[in-house]
């Protein structure tokens, strides 16, 4: 007899608590008690809500039908890009006649068509001068002299959109550069370096696309051109697998060997100590923000003498630009004149 | 109506949620539990964004990447407003990840009930409503040591105390919804044992470098009130080498910092009834919280509140759910016609 008068009583203190709980929160949100009860009731509200389900189904009706033929459309334009099978890892040089006969790379290579904002990234500034030459010549300010000649070399055809990450000498973080390039839906990017190899009287040309490396060399250099990033390299071993799908890296890999053709062949003329490095791959953060082909040339060498000199005179830095100009034109127009495939063939 | 009435039980996720300054939980009738450090990250960059793969990152993933993150703990200072700070939508997006985490089945109408800390919900039901109304169906909030009370059953002449990170929060129940005055809120909780640890600390081992998450871990470990048998030793670096630390004072004399206040404050909540009713309380306090598991704490209490009469003090079993699975009785037992204008 006591226990269910007991239970009674809770279960009485309990309803008036959910209540009170109810009242409350009809409070917060500024409506009354008793009207909302009563409002489920009202035709008018379910007959709307019923009109507006009949609406949607209608028109989602019609989307069904045109969904297929809107699919067709853009794979007969080619815009569609599938997803290479072996797109994170690169095919090796024997592998290449196969890669550049499949009809999905044809597909992608009409990419070319669509180069119309080129960024050019003028390495370190500011605070951070890069290497130094010898006789004091700045990284920074040569990369930056030769950007400059670059854009207007590009901007005299007048189809491209030409931007510079920075035309001063100011500071500008590296993640910051990989924004601008996003801001800018920039189609190609080319960032401009100078390397330092401080044992050997040599001139070395190189030009890399992002990827990982193996050797250490490479690693000390990423680490070098990386220092003003927040990330370490072992952050890069994760992005790499993350990025290794979305990055355009066949067609970064096409336009560097492109960019080092052209520096090497020049340079070689110049500077009977040029050295031909050839093509990387290297994690720079710089390389990591744009899904589209991007590179980072070391176009000259500040630590031979030589080359030092040369770079301080006007002639010098003009051939510079002039070489980079020609292998973004040439890499664009492989991509347009669709004449790609077996001069590149060739090449290798 | 009879649709309302029939509804199969599957249809509708009941979820209680603690919506806490430092962990959130969360309970769901399909028996589902979870819980997460309230640290919300959104990366600072793109670059960030691609080191760590997604939008954004809660609890200990977040911190473990705070260097690549902008990070939030949406109700530290016990204000969300809108716009400022990211608040609302670090409250969102602990709402969404813990409601994703409870494994809803796909169309299953949410009905949550959400505990938030005593003095958060004082300023900020809207704001706190509003920010989690778009991922429930229907939605209650209630201050987080009544969501404890309605769990544990305890209804009438009791007294919760939650000692949580930010703020311990006192609740007293007698039959009905407390009201303002039957709740109270005093800031000496985990976060100030932390800082006075910190103090305490580098003023000891001014050559030790302590930071606060450090602090944080060991208070966790080694907490307790009055005596302890055991030694409380750590390693910590000195000048890149490890050197062991005796930290046991400093454990005790951190913790025992916010005895004061709680015994103050429960004395004094309780002396406003009749002396027939204060008895009654006295008899039936519950310790919640993270801070409940400070050894001897308990003890402590009721030994300070035998002063004025006989005491019992007990601590809830599961400290991490006992919000959320208080908030989950809650939304399992209201009936069904309350929920719809909510
Ligand atoms: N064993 C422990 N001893 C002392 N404090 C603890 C222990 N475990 C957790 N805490 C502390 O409890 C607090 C978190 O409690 P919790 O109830 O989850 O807080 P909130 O509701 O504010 O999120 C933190 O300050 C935490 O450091
Ligand atoms: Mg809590
Ligand atoms: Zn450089």
């Amino acid at each position: 007899m006591i226990s269910a008068f007991f239970r009674k009583k809770e279960l009485r203190v309990r309803q008036e608590i959910l209540k009170g709980i109810y009242e409350e929160n009809l409070r917060i949100i500024g409506k009354k008690k008793g009207a909302l009860l009563r409002q489920r009731t009202f035709s008018p509200n379910r007959l709307l809500l019923i009109l507006c389900i009949a609406a949607i189904v209608v028109l989602a009706g019609g989307n069904y039908l045109d969904a297929p033929l809107l699919a067709e459309k853009q794979t007969a334009g080619g815009t569609v890009m599938r997803q290479l099978p072996w797109s994170a890892e690169l095919p090796n040089p024997s592998d290449f006649k196969a890669f550049i006969t499949n009809a999905d790379v044809s597909v992608s290579r009409t990419f070319g068509l669509g180069v119309k904002t080129i960024m050019i990234d003028a390495g370190h500034g500011g605070v951070d001068s890069g290497t130094r030459g010898k006789m004091g010549t700045a990284e920074k300010d040569i990369a930056l002299d030769i950007a400059k000649r670059l854009k207007s070399r590009l901007d005299k055809y007048g189809r491209f959109h030409v931007v510079m990450t920075r035309s001063e000498d100011v500071t500008l973080p590296l993640n910051k550069r990989v924004e601008l390039a996003r801001e800018a839906k920039a189609d190609l990017f080319v960032s401009i370096h100078l390397n330092y190899l401080p044992s050997k009287p040599i001139n070395i040309i190189e030009t890399y696309y992002f990827g990982p490396s193996a050797d250490s060399k490479t690693q000390e250099l990423a680490e070098q051109e990386n220092a003003g990033s927040q990330y370490g390299l072992g952050e890069f071993k994760e992005i790499i697998e993350k990025l290794g799908q979305k990055l355009k890296l066949q067609e970064s890999r096409e336009l560097a060997y492109s960019i080092q053709k052209n520096l090497f062949a020049n340079m070689e003329k110049e500077n009977g100590n040029a050295y031909n490095f050839g093509v990387k791959r290297a994690p720079f953060v710089v390389l990591l923000g744009a899904e589209v082909p991007a590179v980072l040339a070391e176009v000259s060498c500040l630590s031979n003498r030589q080359e030092e000199k040369q770079l301080n005179t006007e002639a010098h830095r003009e051939n510079i630009a002039h070489d980079l100009e020609a292998g973004i034109l040439d890499y664009i127009n492989k991509g347009e004149a669709g004449y790609g495939a077996d001069r590149y063939a060739e090449k290798r | 109506m009879a649709q309302t009435d029939t509804r199969k039980k599957d249809e509708v996720l009941f979820v209680g949620i603690d919506l806490g300054t430092s962990r959130s939980s969360i309970s769901a009738g399909n028996g589902k539990r979870e819980w997460i450090e309230s640290f919300v990250g959104w990366p600072k960059d793109f670059i960030a964004m691609q080191v760590v793969g997604k939008p954004v990152l809660f609890g200990s993933e977040a911190l473990q990447n705070r260097l690549s993150l902008d990070i939030c703990r949406p109700l530290e200072h016990g204000v969300i407003k809108e716009g400022i700070n990211r608040n609302d939508e670090a409250v969102k997006e602990i709402i969404r990840h813990l409601i994703e985490l409870s494994g809803p089945a796909s169309g299953q109408k949410i009905q949550a009930v959400v505990g938030v800390p005593a003095d958060t919900l004082k300023v900020n039901k809207l704001a706190i409503r509003k920010a989690v109304t778009e991922f429930v169906h229907s939605l209650m909030v209630v201050t987080e040591p009544f969501a404890v009370a309605y769990g544990m059953n305890l209804l009438n002449n009791s007294m919760v105390i939650d000692i949580g990170a930010g703020t311990a929060d006192f609740c007293i129940m007698h039959g009905s919804i407390p009201s303002e005055e039957d709740q109270k809120t005093v800031l000496t909780a985990g976060d100030y044992i932390d800082e006075q640890l910190f103090s305490y600390l580098s003023e000891k081992y001014p050559n030790s470098k302590f930071n606060k998450n450090m602090v944080r871990q060991f208070k966790e470990q080694y907490s307790f009130v009055r005596d302890t048998p055991e030694e409380i030793r750590v390693e910590i670096p000195v000048d890149g080498k490890p050197v062991m630390h005796d930290i046991k004072n400093e454990i005790r004399r951190a913790c025992e910092s916010i005895l004061p206040a709680l015994a103050e404050t429960t004395a004094e909540m309780i002396a406003r009834f009749d002396p027939e009713f204060q008895v009654k309380i006295k008899n039936n306090i519950v310790l919640a919280g993270g801070g409940s598991l400070i050894r001897g704490l308990r003890e402590h209490l009721q030994d300070a509140l035998k002063e004025y009469g006989p005491c019992k003090v007990s601590c809830v079993e599961d400290p991490l759910f006992a919000g959320s699975d208080g908030a989950l009785k809650l939304a399992q037992d209201m009936p069904s016609k309350y929920w719809e204008p909510l």
